[in-house]
């Protein structure tokens, strides 16, 4: 049989739309690819630019908040959808962090790095403290149990005056500075939030791809195999658990000098749901599922904001339209039709040869 | 007065928190004991009880057809929940369904605070807002409305689930659910009916504590959330677990204010809930779930 390749100008009509797709789209099977595509640089060169493209100062306030929700989506992504714990606490940790930062930069005088580690060093001796006994728990419990963290930490914020502020909150935090330089204005918070949002992107895609990563995906499968073939799986997840609340707590001290408030009513049950949210509609497993359902869900939390007493039962039902249709991600169900279009087209070329 | 002196007005009132936490709690059950799905809007089908009740009887609806109106239409928003959240997800993973009744706990509760208004309400007392001493503690004859209630519901939810062929159809579908399909039970329709129930058991709470503690749209979460600690204290998946979680919860929380200040209270549970998940996950009186299943 003569190995005649057919090729028909249809074909290039093809091409085109699914090659800009998949600069966009997701990855869907992420272990399948190398380290570093062409769609990396494209979502590089993007972010560096939007601000440019549009220099409007509410949408670049929106995605500062876009970013720094997406640093917390990441980590718990890592927590959520390669380790598949369950985790409706997060607010909490995003709390710790910016707690910490804004009664160190105010009250001690520390310089507002200094008060940027602190506070993911605060987040993460807090997640160590909690997660060494509740992690043992599955499924609804650890879900019980992290939510039941999260209103105790509501609880004590709110009624710890001296420390806290109570229900008022922590006001005149400083900006964030950085050896001279001070992040004083919209765009220049917002590649400072992005910027570490993709220098914790780097480090995760690292991440899961090393020993380490491997395991959080044999954990998430089945706990029994994975301790059969010797991986730890309590520590495991005592080590996911501190490495997403680090990154809450990072995002909680850029949320902190960036808004130069902290009060309780940002760090309830509906940040932690939104966060869950992010991650599932960005689809389980995947980097940067997250930060794109970071950007939507924050966007689309903005755009209902005009329409005032109807925007949260309007909320309530796109999140669950949402989640009917797209119960293991848009990013991943988009991904899958997608891969499904391109492994259909070289074999229905070799169906194709083999009738001709 | 030193805190002491309290401690038995203290307990009256945590027993009439805890009927209500074992009634919120024992939605839940009912809910788990036939399909083993948490339901996390329990709670806004309480606080639609308690709201839809007050609304009826503004409209000049006397009290009992007020109550009997607003049960049954907190029954239909159990049933439409299940139709339409519940059962397109039945196969999806546990994380999007808590998510999904989440999310509908969401709507539920802010689209209450739209129609019927954000402001605190408080139903009038069944009979008669006169207190009575016994033994020198101050008891609201509510109270006596509550625990009778309890205790009739408890007693019909037992007839329900252990003498009854239905009850029986709706334990067999969760304990085993390929032997309840092989016997030609509809698991679909015990998880429908099981909403109906639940949901029916919530509004009744709801209407009975609306006299003593003031209702809104915002109440329900935390509400909910407190009746599943109470199950998961008694024991998971156990009616009398759930109700003695409750009044043990009630009563903790109720008597911790002698103590401690008493805006810590709502925190109260939670620390209930950490230690009793830590130091013995099965709750008090065990669970049949919690060592045979992956939870």
């Amino acid at each position: 049989m003569k190995n005649k390749r057919q090729f028909r100008k249809r074909d290039i009509l093809y091409l085109l739309p699914m090659w800009l797709l998949s600069l966009i789209l997701p990855d869907p099977l992420p272990h399948l690819k190398k380290e570093f595509r062409k769609r990396d640089l494209f979502y590089l060169v993007a972010l560096l630019l939007l601000p440019l493209l549009r220099p409007d100062s509410h949408f670049n306030y929106i995605m500062i908040l876009a970013g720094i929700y997406a640093i917390l989506a990441v980590g718990l992504s890592l927590f959520l959808g390669y380790a598949g714990q369950i985790s409706l606490g997060h607010g909490a940790f995003f709390g710790i962090g910016a707690y910490t930062t804004a009664i160190l930069t105010t009250r001690c005088t520390f310089p507002t790095l200094a008060a940027f580690g602190a506070s993911a060093v605060a987040a993460a001796i807090m997640a160590y403290l909690v997660g060494k006994p509740i992690l043992k728990l599955k499924g609804y419990f650890l879900a019980l149990a992290t939510l039941g963290f999260g209103e105790i930490f509501l609880v004590v914020v709110k009624e710890w005056d001296g420390l806290t502020n109570g229900v008022i909150g922590i006001f005149d935090i400083p900006w964030f500075s950085m050896a001279g330089f001070t992040f004083d204005t919209y765009l220049k918070q917002y590649y400072l939030v992005w910027g570490v949002l993709t220098g914790l992107v780097l480090f995760s895609k690292n991440l899961v791809r090393s020993k380490m990563g491997r395991a959080f995906l044999a954990v998430a499968s089945s706990e029994d195999a994975a301790a059969s073939i010797g991986i730890n799986v309590a520590t495991l997840k005592l080590e996911v658990f501190v490495l997403s609340a680090v990154f809450a707590g990072f995002a909680g001290s850029l949320f902190s000098c960036i808004m130069s408030i902290a009060n309780p009513e940002a760090f309830g049950l509906n940040l932690s749901t939104l966060i869950v949210m992010m991650v599932v509609l960005g689809g389980m497993g995947n980097l940067y599922g997250p930060v794109a359902g970071a950007i939507f869900l924050t966007w689309l939390t903005d755009m209902l904001g005009k329409y005032q007493e109807y925007s949260l039962p309007v909320y309530g039902v796109i999140l669950i339209l949402l989640l009917l249709f797209f119960p293991d991600g848009v990013g991943t169900r988009l991904g899958t039709r997608f891969v499904y279009l391109i492994s259909y087209w070289p074999k229905k070329k070799r169906r194709d040869e083999v009738r001709s | 007065m030193s805190p002491l002196a309290n401690i038995p007005q203290l307990l009256s009132s945590g027993i009439t928190l805890g009927a209500i936490y074992a009634l919120v709690g024992l939605g839940f059950v009912i809910i788990s004991r036939a399909s083993q799905i948490v339901n996390f809007a329990q709670g806004e089908f309480v606080m639609l009880g308690g709201v839809v009740t007050f609304s009826l009887l503004h409209r000049g609806l006397p009290y009992p057809l007020a109550a009997l109106i607003s049960i049954a239409f907190v029954i239909t928003v159990g049933f439409i929940l299940q139709v339409l959240v519940i059962h397109p997800l039945r196969k999806a993973s546990v994380l999007v369904l808590i998510m999904a009744t989440l999310g509908a706990s969401f709507f539920l509760s802010s689209t209450s605070g739209l129609v019927f208004g954000t402001l605190p309400k408080a139903l009038p007392s069944f009979s008669g807002e006169r207190s009575f001493h016994v033994f020198g503690i101050l008891v609201s004859p509510q109270t006596i409305w509550v625990l009778g209630a309890t205790l009739l519901l408890l007693m019909v939810l037992y007839f329900l689930s252990h003498r009854t062929l239905l009850g029986k159809a709706m334990e067999a579908s969760s304990t085993d659910p390929l032997g309840a399909d092989l016997s030609g039970i509809s698991r679909n329709f015990m998880t429908f009916l099981s909403f109906g129930v639940s949901a029916g058991t919530g509004a009744i709470a709801g209407i009975f504590i609306a006299p003593l503690f003031y209702t809104s749209y915002s109440v329900g979460t935390l509400l909910g959330l407190k009746g599943f600690v109470a199950a998961v204290l008694g024991g998971w998946g156990k009616n009398s677990g759930a109700i003695l979680g409750g009044f043990v919860l009630g009563i903790v929380e109720s008597v911790s204010v002698a103590f401690i200040p008493s805006g810590y209270k709502d925190a109260i549970a939670f620390v209930v809930l950490l230690l009793i998940l830590y130091l013995r996950p099965k709750g008090i009186l065990g669970s049949p779930y919690i060592d045979s299943r992956r939870w």
